[in-house]
């Protein structure tokens, strides 16, 4: 079960009103690279991978759940004050017409979110390179993100979760190093 | 130091501590015989209870599980009252 924190794992600043910003964090937020996509991947690997890397995919979807909700709370903050005539000028219109203010699961671009941007193998090894390849492709994400952002308050949280995607990939790769030493072991003898 | 400033610091110590926990419990998942990582992790777990306890008996419940001080029980342990996470 999960108990839910009132608070953020890391602080979020946003210095003004920026829907054009926001629309781009939708890309983290419901893209096929996102958070949602992360989490949801990972929560779903858990049942089927060897004790000894549970806790890694246990651990880093709660993390990823966490993000989720910082990456909510920027764009919650970046368009909460907009006007419809700002949000269209941002190329949000769409957006608005179906949603008006409210958050949706969906990419840069409008598309809703799809499980079809996440797998799960049933093979621990391919489960997991999926799950490295993730973690750069976020972390590249959110890169774009920091060069296109003009909002300094948020660019320190944005460089935050940059840097934690490569933390997780460094555990991820650690833990297919743990199953091929396994692996390896179960062979000598 | 206005009370809104510094329940802000307060917050950021916490989250601070807190996170240190998460960073050192997501090591010691791929590191199980580090034991210098167990002993800070020993250390950190600690500081963030303190901190936890002391942001909550200013200022309400971070979690349903934190256990409230007397005077919080006397005074009404509210869960459901504004700052959320975003609204700050």
């Amino acid at each position: 079960m999960w108990v839910y924190e009132k608070k953020l794992l890391y602080p979020v600043e946003v210095t003004t009103c920026n829907p054009k910003l926001a629309r781009y964090l939708m890309e983290q937020y419901g893209g096929a690279d996102g958070e949602l996509a992360a989490a949801l991947r990972y929560m779903n690997q858990r049942y089927t991978v060897p004790d000894k890397v549970i806790g890694v995919l246990n651990d880093i979807a709660t993390e990823e759940f966490s993000h989720l909700e910082m990456l909510a709370t920027m764009i919650y903050k970046l368009t909460k004050d907009a006007t419809p005539q700002q949000l269209e000028e941002a190329g949000l219109g769409p957006h608005f017409a179906n949603h008006g203010h409210a958050l949706f699961y969906e990419n840069a671009n409008g598309v809703p979110f799809t499980t079809t941007y996440i797998q799960a193998k049933g093979d621990p090894i391919a489960d997991l390179y999926e799950d490295i390849a993730a973690e750069e492709k976020a972390r590249a994400t959110y890169q774009w993100l920091i060069d296109l952002s003009d909002d300094p308050g948020l660019n320190d949280a944005l460089k935050f979760l940059r840097e934690r995607e490569n933390v997780h990939s460094l555990r991820f790769r650690e833990s297919v190093q743990i199953l091929m030493d396994e692996r390896d072991r179960k062979k000598i003898f | 130091m206005n009370p809104f400033e510094e329940e802000r610091q307060l917050m950021q110590l916490v989250q601070e501590a807190d996170f240190v926990v998460v960073e050192l419990t997501l090591y010691t998942n791929t590191h199980p015989n580090d034991e210098d990582a167990l002993d800070q992790w020993r250390v950190a777990i600690k500081e963030a209870a303190r901190l936890r306890r002391q942001y909550e008996s200013r200022y309400g419940p971070l979690s349903l599980h934190s256990i409230p001080s007397e005077e919080a029980i006397e005074a009404g342990w509210r869960w459901n009252q504004p700052p959320w996470p975003w609204q700050r």
